[in-house]
């Protein structure tokens, strides 16, 4: 090994049990990495410049690609899109929980449902793994939880299975599109994805799988969640949820805005606006509409998560400029034996397993040139293992209480509001739902692609 | 200073917990240790032995993750409830003293704060620890031992400063010098001088 893949696997190692010790923000800790990455790996040891410049990929903003883009492309380096689109996004979700669309939303399909506990668990199921293919999975779970827990007051019903279901299907949901969970973001823009192409191959399998699961918890919980009140519920006691709305014209406007979103990722492929120039025309428009409030909704922006972003792909830019990333393709396919089905389901299975107990997006992130490099030397369709790549970290990360950002905040809220979830009451329901939900998409990988 | 809160950090067996009570007493106001688990144990339908399970101990950190505020640790739940609690009490005017939960750093925004710590000779602790818990002295040792490591993870995991560090404290005190009575007087002393200022 040479010493700055040395460099370069310290640095990323260092990284990783920095951000599990939690003892300093995760942000600082990509960032630090980053600038390490920059200076030691590619300043000192490899003295490239030019593999700087290529890693923080700042020329990409110049070029026509990263605004519209024709044919497909693969990017290396910091993946601005992903960065410009999450941006983006979160200033349109910052604008409808603030107009009230969320609680809205929940309430009224409560009411629809004419507040029966069943119907409630079922079609917040559903709601859960619908949202989270076009808005991240903490704001779906972060008011979805709260509404859970209201009902549950109101409904004299146990909240915590019905968090549990919803957790997992927010990430179930997130599988289905590119823009549902960060690894796909990453997978989709790294290697010229479109949305529909994750709809027409991830999103199948997490319809069926969405099926399965619905079935498999109303089985499970079903004794659970059976409210005291049987099926006398007295309508009149609970909220009306047009109550939800703040301000009916930011209500209407954060609606609109949020369909544009939908059909402007639903028809990237066609108008070939890349998720770049989606996630920036969301942000501009929401901040044009909002007004006087468009500083308040800018100071919301997650912006720790987006400079954790930032140096995450510098720190793994120097393990793919290093060519460490190839020697770990290599070890797969020679462990594998050249079988592509055992090929596959390493990636799906370590994917999960990995994702389970580590932050996905740092895995995702590291996996994309690995099976870059795979397909390039095995010969494996990369589409194929993009697929298993992606569905392995979505879902895995469902297993266990730290596996995705869904699951700490649905455990979380539930703790607060006197139902705390340990590893043992998460895992016993969550982890089998998973390998089902694993074992399917194995199968579907097998029988579709090969 | 019409409003006044105790903060008491302690070191396990140095009496920390014995002179809060007397001190609460003293001052007549209300003491929250094992009121704030009885607290928590309503709030979230737990037992109250189940809450003191998570009372004042770090969390593992490889099975717990943060994201955005949000924690999947019970342990770390409970320490925030427990800090809000203490937050919503202080800001409603009320006096009072509380024993740990890191109170002399989430609560150094009010002005109303008096903060000590406790300490004691190992001799001293051990005699005392001995005594309550009836144990061997090598058991009161490790027991003390145990105690405090836990204490000082707890605390080091939600603030910032170290737990112990004199400047994080406005007095610091060694119990086993004066014995816990004086010691009790010298606070007592002190809190009217802080109070009367």
């Amino acid at each position: 090994m040479t010493a700055a893949q040395i460099f370069a696997v310290i640095i990323f190692v260092a990284m990783f049990i920095m951000i599990v010790l939690d003892k300093i923000e995760r942000h600082y800790v990509t960032l630090g990495s980053g600038i390490l990455t920059l200076t030691v790996v590619f300043g000192i040891c490899l003295r490239d410049g030019k593999a700087i410049w290529d890693t923080l990929a700042i020329k990409g903003f110049a070029t026509k690609d990263f605004w519209y883009q024709v044919t497909e492309s693969e990017s290396k380096g910091i993946n601005w899109a992903t960065i410009l689109f999450i941006a983006g996004m979160m200033v349109m979700v910052e604008g409808m929980a603030k107009a009230g669309f969320f609680r809205w939303l929940c309430m009224k399909i409560a009411y629809l449902v004419k507040c029966k506990t069943i119907p409630i668990f079922i079609t917040f199921m559903i709601m859960s793994a619908v949202l989270s293919m076009f808005i991240d999975s903490i704001t779906v779970i972060m008011f979805l939880a709260a509404v859970t827990i209201e009902l549950a007051q109101l409904l004299k019903f146990n909240p915590v299975p019905m968090i549990l279901a919803e957790i997992f299907c927010a990430n179930l949901g997130g599988s289905a599109t590119m823009c549902g969970d960060p690894p796909n973001i990453i997978v989709g823009t790294s290697l010229g994805f479109s949305f529909f192409d994750f709809l027409t191959n991830t999103g199948l399998v997490a319809g069926i799988s969405l099926v399965v699961s619905v079935i498999f918890f109303y089985f499970v919980f079903r004794k659970e969640i059976a409210s005291e009140h049987g099926s006398n519920i007295d309508m009149s006691k609970f909220p009306n949820p047009s109550e939800a709305i703040t301000n009916k014209k930011d209500f209407a406007i954060s609606s609109v805005i949020f369909g544009m979103a939908v059909i402007l990722l639903i028809t990237h492929a066609t108008t070939h606006l890349t998720v770049a120039t989606i996630g920036l025309f969301i942000a501009v428009i929401t901040l044009l509409t909002s007004g006087k409030h468009a500083i308040e909704l800018l100071k919301k922006v997650d912006y720790k998560t987006l400079v954790f972003f930032i140096g995450l792909f510098i720190v793994v830019g120097g393990l793919e400029e290093t060519g460490i990333l190839e020697l770990i393709a290599d070890f797969i396919e020679k462990i594998s034996g050249g079988n592509t089905m055992l090929m596959i389901a390493i990636i799906l299975w370590v994917s999960a397993i990995a994702s389970a107990f580590v932050d996905n997006i740092p895995f995702a992130a590291t996996m994309v040139p690995v099976i870059q490099s795979l397909a390039a030397t095995s010969g494996v369709n990369l589409n194929t293992l993009a697929w298993a790549l992606s569905i392995g970290t979505d879902i895995g990360g469902s297993a266990t209480p730290i596996g995705a950002s869904a699951n700490v905040v649905g455990t979380s809220v539930a703790a607060k509001n006197g139902h705390p979830i340990g590893w043992g009451k998460y895992c016993r329901k969550l982890a089998p739902a998973t390998i089902i939900v694993l074992a399917i998409s194995n199968v579907y990988i097998i029988v579709r692609y090969l | 200073m019409s409003q006044f809160i105790i903060s008491i950090g302690r070191e396990f067996g140095s009496a920390g917990r014995a002179i809060a009570e007397e001190l609460a007493k003293r001052f007549n106001i209300p003491i929250y240790d094992r009121h704030l688990i009885t607290e928590i144990a309503e709030k979230t339908g737990l037992t109250p032995e189940e809450v003191e399970k998570y009372n004042e101990a770090p969390k593992l950190k490889i099975l717990s993750r943060r994201v955005n505020g949000y924690s999947n640790s019970i342990e770390d739940n409970i320490a925030e409830m427990q800090f809000e609690f203490l937050d919503e009490k202080a800001k409603s005017g009320e006096s009072f003293v509380v024993v740990g939960r890191c109170a002399e750093t989430k609560l150094r925004k009010y002005p109303a704060l008096i903060s000590l710590f406790i300490l004691g000779d190992m001799e001293e602790k051990i005699k005392r620890v001995m005594k309550i818990y009836e144990l061997s002295e090598e058991d009161a040792k490790s027991f003390i031992a145990k105690k405090d490591k836990k204490r000082k993870r707890y605390h080091n995991y939600h603030c910032s400063g170290h737990w112990g560090d004199s400047r994080l404290y406005d007095l610091s005190i060694n119990s086993s010098r004066l014995g816990i009575d004086k010691t009790i007087d010298i606070l007592e002393q002190y809190i009217n001088s802080r109070i009367n200022k």
